[in-house]
């Protein structure tokens, strides 16, 4: 039996980037308060930079492992369990002059989840 | 009927022997479950003192290349610029018994350069505080 979690960064709430305003902040003012971005993509709309935090979670439980103090020379395995993997995402697109364009969040790690039974859709 | 002394004292040793055999049996549950406890890197950390020699307007690719080394990642825009991207990755793992919990950070910095290949930018933020060994998984 196994409880498993892994995380890439940390998360950022709407409250940590209620200061950024179309049309208004610059990249500077955003790295300064958040820090470099994880990811920066080249877009027909100007640059896009990328903040990330991942949470990944997963469970399992080997039913079969008391079996081998009855079977000795042989011990199955049998396993269940599951998890998932999501991620939120901030969103930043700047313009030529590395002005705010657009911004957006997507909110994706509670997707992530312990899960014993795997059969459920 | 009176305890003597020599009851006691027998008293108190199985009481000693049933500790020492507890804390025997938790050890080895503990051991023998396993605990475990890894670190692990990807990339170079780089030197915020190297950073900031790096002069807006004034230094060329081949200066940025020579104090940070070649760019893990080059992302060219349609207007001409050009971005060094230099990343680096921080694991911290624990595992003990039937928990673990994995930490990673990133650590990026993003050179921008405009098309006559001079710095327009450098997009380091501050270093992010060092990750914590952790094993439970649920908080």
């Amino acid at each position: 039996m196994v409880w498993q979690r892994v995380t890439l960064n940390q998360p950022l709430t709407a409250q940590d980037v209620s200061f950024v305003v179309n049309g208004e902040t610059s990249l500077s003012e955003v790295v300064e308060k958040l820090g470099a971005p994880n990811q920066m993509l080249s877009s027909n709309g100007g640059v896009v930079a990328r903040y990330q935090f991942t949470d990944g979670r997963y469970f399992r439980v080997d039913f079969g492992w008391g079996l081998r103090f009855l079977i000795p020379f042989y011990s199955p395995e049998l396993v269940l369990g599951g998890g998932g993997l999501g991620t939120d995402a901030f969103q930043v697109t700047y313009n030529d002059d590395w002005v705010v364009q657009d911004h957006g969040f997507a909110f994706h790690s509670q997707s992530s989840e312990f899960r014993l039974w795997p059969f459920k859709d | 009927m009176k305890s003597t002394s020599s009851d006691n004292d027998e008293v108190s040793f199985t009481k000693d022997r049933e500790s020492a055999l507890a804390l025997w049996l938790v050890l080895t549950f503990l051991l023998g479950s396993g605990c475990a406890f890894v670190r692990g890197n990807y990339g170079e950390d780089m030197n915020q003192g190297d950073v900031s020699t790096i002069k807006k307007g004034v230094s060329t690719r081949a200066e940025v290349a020579s104090i940070l080394g070649a760019p893990d990642r080059i992302i060219t825009e349609p207007n001409g610029h050009d971005i060094f991207h230099y990343y680096h990755y921080d694991v911290k793992s624990g595992y003990v018994l039937i928990f673990s919990r994995t930490n990673i950070k990133s650590d990026d910095i993003f050179v921008i350069f405009n098309s006559a290949g001079v710095v327009e930018d450098v997009i380091a933020g501050k270093k992010k505080p060092p990750l914590e060994f952790q094993f439970w998984p649920f908080d």
